[in-house]
């Protein structure tokens, strides 16, 4: 076991290597870089900016160097904890990030939490009661849910708060308290604005998972096992949730690894609809804007928590499952 | 497949725009008129004998003086304050204006409404005229060759310290000549490519000397130029900074190392982006500045926020320092249409630099709701031009037709402006050629603004045939003079900006089957574009001439001016008038001829300078290098939306990026009721 938990940890190393050059070339794919994109959003905004401005700024950022000599330059900064200075925003990388993952990470548990509070048993509830009029109803919702885009739903949300009640349109925070150190007022409002980002964000995943539990429950339910089970007198109840449902959880655990990133980076256009600060647009601006650093310490993140989720979903399997065997015989 | 996505394109435009219409047309008969008001705004009292001798302030101000952790109000302003009289009434302090912003590439918002402007020279509320501002008066000397600026008595920069020649001199000593900061020098400081130099006379006073006569530097103050105040900073311009706080970055006056720990510290790869960094009026809250608010949060935090700056030089007429508000607080909004939502919701007490003109209905709609009312601040240029790229090259037979005049004036009387006009301005925009807004001093005359500019389809099509265009093929479209198919053009057009270019440029496709020209519309990333334009492969591209009715301090609109840009009429042309001649390609005679009137122009009188504006605008009218659409509308930032609750608000104000608009309508002067 233990051998098996090195190798793969060795493996994931390797992994976020490759990552990081992957990141960092895809990032210089496109045309251009930062300075004309700088130009661009320049002239949009009604300004030229001259040619002897644009050639100085290439010449501060390094924008110049072959592509290997930027990367190097990165990296030797990354391996002692400096993710490099954002471009764009003119601040260190990790500041940029670091105040805007804890309010991604709220949004997104807060999400996963309503996803599984309300899948699970909704899910075991429409395998027991195959065909039921309340298994029809949760999976005509689960479809529909399924089917809706959630960023249409976040801006049908986005007017009916509007024209209904005249709520706060956008972001976590009321405005007064946008900048107020934490208090209980302050996570209070935070509390208050978390319900609609939540459901929306939560709505698709919550329809997949009542799908795959009712599927693979009622996989589970016709084995004999089951029916040993209730042969030697066990509770409807406590037959259902300790072996069935037990076995029907394994496609949860082997999710973590998408669960992972999905945590930093799932809310990207429901945030940008509704304007939560969170890490979603900060990378599609990055990326627009060709922020290297910025949106390479994204990637670079997203790339991370991919394979520690994964990493943990492989060990977690192994232990929950049984069936698994690490030896080949 | 290009064709059908963009035919669907079309029809899907087509059917939205007109339920655009309809309700555009209900908002039309709100009153067009009754939306764009009277051209009003603050003045400068230039008299001294005009000026208040006592001075008052705001409370929290009077509070500190109170307790001894500020100096009195009159030594704060100096001997000579800059008086601005309110446009309405004096107002009362307090307040904090509630505004959005979407980033911090949007640092023009903040210059635009909080930093005065700081310039030394600025422009009357017509925007026509360049007065005194922060420079107490300008004197011009040995013909044109040296300017002699008057700084105020006792003037101050926001940390009490004084403000004299020797922040002109550092800046131009030790910013400006250090190549690692400043790489390559600024054309502004310089007439006919050869540079000037700053010197200090005495406390009060600054030489700018130059080889040739510079008739145009008052102008060039007064712009949004590289000596325009603190918003260069950033990039090492600004044609003066704080040297007593500067100093500590600079390794000509501290250990070389100790500054290299420090920008390493504050993760800086050299000390020049550090000391760029600590130079930047939107970023670092301890620069001091001349401005009437300073940043207090910096604009890459979620709320950008300033703060009335103590030591402020603005007074009004009964001697109140300004600003009347306490605050400005900006907001971050993720995207545009949060920031629209917001402001229709009346979140905001003061709304203009990203409203959208598509929404105005929207925005009349909810005026009672939001406890807001909607303004309009036509712009004096044109909303849309289509420039021609006089160098593209790679199809000989395409290059032949751009570099034809009558090919040229031929499309533009092609283009039904009415329409354009009826369904993306609402109406609200004026049909024409490229040439600035009548009452615009370098306007050649009236007959101008229909040059080439009105719907003629039997003419145009009368040209076409006539230069060697007559062939058509079975659809009506005119085939290529070398035998080789359809003569089809190609327009480059990006999306989301204040201008739906591709979708005009889709109704313009649609206008020119009439005249046989098969026009090709290709939306593009916005880095490409200028990668394409940079390479020379557009052939036509959509945009805005807005600055141009500042000729000579924003011509890159008017001619090939710029090399690096989002559209380009000319690159290589532009690289030849940049070089001097050295590089590039030369331009055919009568461009040559606008460019040389163009560069002649800062070297004469203004009386001169005027008419060889008038020259350049007639050939550019005449040559229809670029054509003009629709213009003078409201479409970039000319959607205001302000809280009913606000004083001295101008019905409809100057709107242009030299203006800094708002800044020109002295937002310091603003108050709530």
């Amino acid at each position: 076991m233990l051998a098996y938990v090195g190798r793969r940890a060795l493996l994931a190393v390797f992994t976020v290597w490759a990552i990081s050059v992957l990141s960092f070339v895809i990032i210089q794919l496109p045309p251009g870089d930062y300075v004309t994109s700088y130009i661009a959003q320049m002239a949009s905004m009604g300004s030229v900016v001259s040619d002897e401005e644009a050639q100085a700024l290439r010449i501060q950022y390094g924008l110049g160097q072959p592509i290997y000599v930027q990367y190097l330059k990165w990296m030797k900064q990354v391996v002692v904890g400096n993710f490099g200075m954002s471009m764009e925003w003119r601040r260190p990388v990790t500041e940029v990030i670091g105040e805007r993952l804890w309010m991604t990470v709220i949004v997104s548990v807060a999400a996963l939490l309503l996803t599984w509070t309300l899948a699970l048993p909704i899910g075991i509830y429409s395998a027991v009661r195959q065909y039921s009029p309340g298994d029809y109803v949760a999976t005509f919702i689960g479809f529909i849910g399924l089917a809706v885009p959630n960023f249409l739903l976040a801006l049908v949300l986005l007017y009916l708060g509007f024209v209904f009640f005249s709520a706060h349109i956008g972001g976590l925070f009321s405005p007064e308290l946008q900048d107020a150190p934490w208090s209980f007022e302050r996570a209070w409002d935070l509390a208050k604005h978390l319900p609609i980002p939540a459901l929306i964000l939560g709505l698709a995943g919550t329809a997949q998972q009542v799908r795959i539990m009712r599927a693979n429950l009622l996989d589970e339910l016709r084995k004999p096992y089951v029916v040993t089970a209730r042969a030697k007198g066990l509770s409807e109840l406590r037959t259902i949730l300790k072996y069935p449902v037990r076995m029907a959880l394994n496609p949860f655990a082997s999710t973590i690894g998408y669960t992972l990133p999905y945590i930093v980076s799932g809310s990207i256009i429901v945030s940008l609809v509704l304007g939560l600060p969170t890490v979603g647009p900060l990378l599609l601006k990055a990326l627009i804007a060709q922020d290297m650093f910025l949106a390479g310490t994204i990637v670079l993140l997203l790339g991370l928590m991919t394979v520690i989720g994964t990493l943990i979903s492989d060990i977690l399997l192994v232990w929950i499952d049984p069936r698994i065997r690490l030896e080949q015989t | 497949m290009t064709t059908r996505w963009s035919r669907l394109t079309a029809v899907l435009a087509v059917i939205l725009l007109s339920g655009a219409v309809a309700v555009g047309a209900l908002a039309q008969s709100a009153g067009k008129s009754s939306l764009i008001g009277k051209l009003e705004g603050p003045e400068v009292v230039t008299d001294a004998g005009k000026a208040p001798k006592v001075f008052k302030e705001a409370p929290q101000l009077a509070a500190l003086v109170k307790a001894g952790k500020l100096p009195p109000v009159a030594e704060r302003i100096g001997q000579d304050p800059l008086v601005i009289k309110p446009l309405k009434e004096i107002g009362k302090y307090g307040g904090a204006l509630r505004a959005g912003f979407t980033g911090p590439a949007d640092f023009w918002n903040g210059f635009r409404c909080c930093s005065g402007p700081d310039h030394l020279m600025f422009w009357d509320y017509t925007g026509d005229k360049a007065v005194p501002n922060l420079a107490k008066g300008l004197e011009m000397q040995d013909n044109g060759r040296v300017w002699l600026v008057h700084l105020r008595r006792g003037m101050k920069w926001s940390d009490g310290k004084p403000f004299t020649a020797d922040d002109f001199v550092f800046w131009f000593e030790d910013i400006y000549r250090n190549k690692d900061l400043v790489p390559t020098p600024t054309a502004v400081m310089a007439i006919n490519g050869k540079q000037g130099v700053i010197e200090k006379v005495d406390t009060y006073t600054v030489r700018f000397k130059f080889p040739e006569p510079y008739f145009m530097f008052p102008d060039v103050l007064a712009g949004s130029t590289d000596l325009a105040g603190q918003w260069g900073g950033y990039r090492g311009m600004g044609g003066f900074a704080p040297a007593h706080y500067l100093k500590q970055f600079l390794p000509k006056y501290v250990n070389q190392a100790e500054l290299d720990k420090k920008a390493k510290d504050a993760k800086f790869d050299s000390w020049v982006r550090y000391f760029l960094n600590r130079n930047d009026w939107a970023v670092n809250p301890d620069l001091p500045v001349l401005s009437p608010w300073k940043t207090v949060t910096p604009i890459n935090t979620p709320t950008w926020t300033l703060e009335r700056n103590p030591y402020s030089v603005f007074v009004d007429t009964a001697g109140n320092q300004l600003p009347y508000m306490d605050k400005v607080v900006l907001t971050l909004a993720e995207n545009l249409e949060v920031l629209n939502l917001r402001a229709i919701a009346g979140e905001y007490d003061y709304a203009s630099r990203h409203v959208d003109l598509g929404k105005l209905p929207v925005f009349i709609e909810n005026q009672q709701k939001g406890n807001y009312k909607v303004y309009l601040d036509p712009g004096d240029y044109c909303d849309l031009i289509i420039k021609f790229n006089l160098n593209y090259d790679a199809d000989a037979e395409i290059a032949k037709w751009l570099n034809t005049a009558d090919f040229r004036r031929a499309l533009s009387l092609g283009i039904d402006r009415d329409q354009i006009n009826e369904t993306f301005w609402l109406g609200t925009g004026t049909p024409g050629s490229v040439v600035p807004v009548d009452s615009n001093k370098y306007n050649p005359g009236p007959q101008y603004r229909k040059l080439w500019a009105t719907l003629d389809i039997k003419k145009a099509n009368e040209m076409l045939d006539k230069i060697g265009l007559a062939k058509k093929d079975a659809e009506g479209y005119r085939l290529r003079s070398d035998g080789k198919g359809r003569l089809r053009i190609e327009i480059m057009t990006l999306g989301g900006q204040f201008v739906q270019y591709t979708q005009i440029s889709e109704m313009i496709r649609e206008q020119w089957k009439k005249i046989g020209i098969d026009l090709k519309v290709q939306e593009v990333e916005r880095s490409l574009a200028i990668q394409r334009a940079v390479a020379n492969e557009q052939q036509l591209s959509a945009w805005n001439n807005d600055g141009s009715e500042h000729l000579f301090t924003f011509p890159t609109h008017v001619f090939p001016f710029t090399v690096d840009d989002v559209t380009t009429s000319g690159p290589l042309y532009a690289k030849w008038f940049r070089s001097g001649g050295t590089q590039g390609k030369e331009p055919e005679p009568r461009m040559k001829e606008l460019m040389e009137k163009w560069k002649k122009a800062f070297s004469v009188p203004e009386k001169e300078r005027v008419q060889l504006g008038k020259e350049v605008w007639k050939i550019a009218a005449e040559e229809v290098y670029v054509i003009g659409v629709v213009g003078q509308g409201p479409a970039a930032m000319g959607v205001r939306v302000v809280k009913n609750n606000m004083g001295n608000i101008p019905s409809r104000m100057y709107n242009s990026p030299d203006g800094k608009t708002p800044g020109i309508s002295r937002p310091a002067t603003f108050y709530y009721k």
